[in-house]
């Protein structure tokens, strides 16, 4: 079974917890542990950080997240925005571990983005959607 | 869980060893809408060591790791440190995922703070 949600909301940082809630409801659809929806909550939250401050620069946009719940087998989430294509291969990945006092923080929320998450997909200037990220993760 | 950010960041009226401590509870998220409030009160912070009760921090993401970690490089900077207690299960996944459990001090309780 497919449950398809859609939702928008103005990408602000006070709209952050409304696109966690919106993911985490849907998480919990596809059958993910307590542990997996906190993560899952916590990618989409990065997600739409790094929309609000990367793609918008704080200037006012949109934020739209499509989620897709296969029971028992997976959860994707879509966001998509208008804003200026944001390159994550330009965010510098810290080192876990000895070197974290030097790291870059910068590339922080993508890496919880990429540990947390099976899969993640930029692509940008998509015709009629503007720039829409990917995310994918499989129920264990 | 509302869409109104929140984060209640409280100096606790706690007495430590010394005068050298300063002790704050947070209660909430602590997300991109609600890390600057923790970085305003730790800026104003004059202590050496900072103590935070993090037992009713449901939610830490990378804005809140990175005050963090910018807390602790001050504190350290006036030889001092910043003590974490009291994580939550949630903290406590981010933390083990980001290394920053092998980096700061974490005590189980604020008594084990003190």
């Amino acid at each position: 079974m497919l449950i398809t949600r859609r939702m928008s909301a103005p990408a602000s940082a006070t709209e952050l917890p409304r696109f966690a809630e919106f993911a985490h409801r849907a998480a919990a659809e596809a059958g993910f542990d307590a542990k997996s929806m906190h993560r899952i909550e916590l990618a989409v939250d990065e997600a739409c950080s790094n929309i609000i401050t990367h793609a918008y620069r704080g200037a006012p946009g949109e934020i739209v997240m499509e989620t897709r719940a296969e029971r028992g087998h997976r959860l994707t989430v879509i966001l998509t925005d208008t804003g200026r294509p944001f390159d994550p291969e330009a965010v510098p990945m810290p080192v876990a571990g000895a070197s974290l006092e030097d790291m870059q923080v910068g590339g922080l929320g993508l890496y919880l983005m990429r540990v947390t998450m099976d899969s993640v997909r930029f692509e940008f200037g998509v015709p009629g959607v503007g720039n829409r990220l990917t995310m994918t993760k499989a129920v264990q | 869980m509302t869409a109104t950010p929140m984060l209640d960041v409280t100096e606790l009226p706690v007495r430590g060893p010394d005068d050298r401590r300063a002790y704050y509870a947070l209660v909430g998220r602590l997300d991109a809408a609600t890390s600057s409030q923790l970085e305003r009160a730790l800026n104003r912070a004059l202590s050496a060591t900072i103590v935070l009760d993090m037992s009713r921090l449901t939610y830490v993401s990378s804005s809140g790791l990175r005050v963090l970690l910018t807390a602790r490089r001050k504190a350290r900077e006036r030889n001092g440190d910043v003590v974490l207690c009291g994580l939550t299960q949630n903290v406590r996944d981010v933390f083990n995922m980001v290394g920053f459990s092998a980096l700061f001090t974490i005590r189980d309780s604020l008594d084990e703070a003190r």
